[in-house]
């Protein structure tokens, strides 16, 4: 069963250049195996699942799995590294047909990956390193995020600011957004770092705004908060309301949710404007990628999904009110034009 | 009240045959308290000042209060591992009341107090008529209430305006009522200056001091945390104070819950761990505080203080994170030294 489908793919991949010519003509026709979706089988394997980021993830997956019409296994691992590994081989045992890897440690799932794809499954990983030429890596681009955030900054502000920034070492996205910030400094001299702060510990937020509260009376004089990180941001801005100093302090953020949206668009909120790209557009990717791949096609080793920038102004201008809205009425958010071939079916824009 | 003969078997010594070592015992850790804010004071521009003496006392109250409730099961010679979770569940119940179920601040607060006084109850039955021992228990019951607070949202944060898992949009919002009890300020001296949250912690601090030390029910409790099977044997209902104990520590769980979601706004998916390690350190510490070597209320708030002020004064010299997790934990083991090795009582 297994055996005739992987021939069947290998069959599809002589038949490549055929189906690339006609794809145009006949965008209706998809190639094997999708002309019969149903025998598809594909497993996302996470190490991260809660909070609304993965929860928002997994939708993704879901709706571009949902719209190919392949049956999708989720493997949760739960932030255990040595059971995601596990749950790779358990994959293969099942008789998958492709992977996603959703985060993870590069010591562990990179010998996973590899047994994957030997057993001849096509994989794609996202925001984990699995250094595997065969394996295309899905990313969110950390550094636009952090970049488009911080020109509005600069916009909103002007080059010289006195800046409280938000950071914890040892976060891979929060050092890729780091790296932005730090050749920022470098760029514009006027930027001055009074402090930096930040914690992981939960309930993130609440804590976040006890440490900011303590920075902004030790710095009376900050203008510009950078929390490259929405839960960040959102302690911050309680400590700024707290503190009284909502009109004298601008936050600026990545990632958005609908209840950053709420936060964002409360009367005089000091969250100026977050950098983010859409979760549920990164799962869609993920499995377009994947699909691609077991199609026979290339979708490129980096495929970067680009992020938006989104500021209040934005946000009450359009009456957006959470997060299917802000698809709805900022495009750009709701869909990415990464790794869309003509064949390729599109979840329905809810 | 018959609470006399107890209150002085609890000190058994004169104060005035006191050792320069029982002065040690005894002040040592408010000594090391003054000092530290002294030097805070010193060091860190804005740190000796009304609105940063409230700000220290607003960020610990959550986590004090929380303290405050395991305290009561640490004197009954119990643990309560669940309460971290316990208020992360109350903080998304009163979500979900206002938001999804579009109640008012008076259902949220009302439906996290049930929250607390069933998990206390459940927590009890389990401990004292299933024979778990306690930290078996309320380790399960905190595992249990992580998953059960992401089931009725599937594991998305509750906030004003939120897509449920039928893709419906949420229509309820925060009543301002709730919010206030994170937000409001009262006047004392300077206009603004006193949260809520803090009234809350210093009022329940002394409620649960006056209950522990000075009432029949309180002096009971102890007995049965120092010697179960006396206090059966000499009639006590050592059962039905176990179970109150519980309730206890789950209701102020649940208050801790209250005032989270007031602060934040919203229903976080949050483990409460954090919450629960940093009660049970508060809690800990307080066992040095004028050389109890017990668990006791007082110093519950004050070890909630101290780490308070340890936590803002670092911050505002803009120590990092990992070194205020360091601290904190040689604190903890100072303060346990000061109780279980130069105190002679302190062999439980």
């Amino acid at each position: 069963m297994h055996i005739s489908r992987r021939t069947l793919g290998k069959l599809a991949l002589g038949l490549l250049g055929a189906s690339t010519l006609g794809g145009t003509a006949l965008a209706q026709d998809k190639p094997a195996p999708f002309d019969n979706p149903g025998q598809v089988k594909i497993a996302l394997v996470r190490y991260l699942s809660t909070g609304d980021f993965f929860q928002a993830y997994l939708s993704g997956v879901e709706a571009q799995a949902k719209a190919l019409g392949v049956d999708l296994r989720v493997l949760d691992s739960r932030q255990d590294a040595a059971l995601q590994a596990d749950m790779v081989d358990q994959a293969i045992a099942l008789g998958v047909d492709g992977i996603i890897i959703q985060h993870g440690l590069t010591e562990s799932m990179k010998e996973a990956a590899q047994r994957a794809v030997d057993a001849g499954i096509k994989v794609v990983a996202f925001d984990v390193n699995v250094e595997n030429p065969a394996i295309p890596q899905i990313e969110q681009s950390d550094r636009d995020l952090a970049r488009l955030a911080l020109e509005q900054a600069i916009a909103d502000n002007g080059d010289s600011w006195k800046a409280g920034y938000v950071y914890v070492a040892g976060i891979a996205p929060l050092d890729r957004r780091d790296e932005t910030w730090r050749e920022f400094k470098a760029k514009y001299s006027g930027i001055n770092e009074a402090a930096m702060f930040g914690t992981m510990d939960n309930p993130i937020a609440n804590s976040v705004a006890n440490q900011a509260r303590s920075v902004l009376s030790a710095n009376p004089d900050i203008t510009v908060m950078f929390a490259p990180y929405d839960e960040f941001a959102k302690g911050v801005k309680i400590a700024v309301d707290e503190a009284g100093l909502s009109a004298d302090v601008k936050i600026y953020s990545a990632d958005i949710s609908t209840s950053d949206i709420a936060a964002m668009r409360e009367p005089g909120s000091a969250w100026m404007a977050t950098a983010a790209t859409n979760p549920a557009v990164v799962g869609q990717v993920s499995v377009r990628a994947l699909a691609m791949l077991l199609a026979g096609e290339d979708p490129g080793h980096n495929v970067v999904v680009p992020p938006t920038l989104i500021t209040q102004a934005q946000l009450n201008d359009n009456d957006i009110k959470n997060m299917e809205e802000l698809g709805a009425k900022l495009p750009q958010f709701a869909h990415a034009d990464v790794v869309v071939p003509a064949w390729m079916p599109l979840p329905a824009v809810k | 009240m018959a609470s006399d003969t107890t209150a002085q078997a609890a000190k058994p010594r004169p104060v005035n045959a006191m050792s320069a070592r029982d002065y040690a015992i005894r002040y040592g850790f408010l000594a090391l308290l003054a000092g530290l804010v002294i030097y805070f004071g010193l060091a860190a521009d804005g740190f000796a000042s009304p609105q940063s003496a409230v700000f220290i006392f607003q960020s610990v109250a959550i986590t004090g209060i929380l303290a405050l409730g395991v305290t009561a099961t640490l004197v009954v010679g119990g643990f309560d591992l669940s309460i971290g979770s316990v208020a992360t569940t109350a903080m998304m119940a009163s979500s979900y009341v206002m938001v999804v179920m579009g109640g008012d601040a008076l259902m949220a607060v009302a439906a996290c107090l049930a929250v607390g006084v069933v998990v206390g109850l459940i927590n009890g039955f389990l401990i004292v008529y299933m024979r778990v021992p306690d930290l078996l228990a309320t380790l399960g019951m905190m595992f249990l209430l992580v998953g059960l607070q992401r089931i009725p949202t599937e594991g998305r944060s509750i906030a004003t305006g939120m897509t449920m898992p039928d893709g419906s949009v949420a229509s309820g919002t925060f009543s301002p009522e709730f919010l206030a009890l994170g937000r409001h300020r009262f006047d004392l001296f300077l206009p603004n200056l006193l949260p809520i949250s803090v009234v809350v912690l210093v009022v329940l601090a002394i409620v649960i001091w006056f209950f522990l030390e000075y009432t029949r029910f309180g002096r009971m409790m102890y007995a049965v945390g120092s010697n179960e099977r006396a206090a059966q044997l000499a009639g006590a209902p050592v059962n039905a104070y176990k179970i109150w104990a519980y309730v206890i520590s789950g209701v102020f769980a649940s208050i801790g819950g209250i005032l989270l979601a007031a602060r934040l706004g919203r229903g976080d998916i949050a483990s409460g761990n954090n919450l629960l390690l940093d009660s049970v350190a508060a809690a800990l510490i307080g066992f040095a505080v004028l050389g109890a070597a017990k668990p006791n209320a007082l110093g519950t708030a004050v070890g909630a203080v101290f780490v308070g002020v340890l936590l803002q004064g670092l911050t505002m010299m803009n120590a990092p994170y990992y070194t205020q997790d360091f601290i904190k934990g040689a604190v903890l083991v100072v303060a346990l030294v000061f109780t279980f090795a130069l105190s002679k009582r302190g062999k439980r």
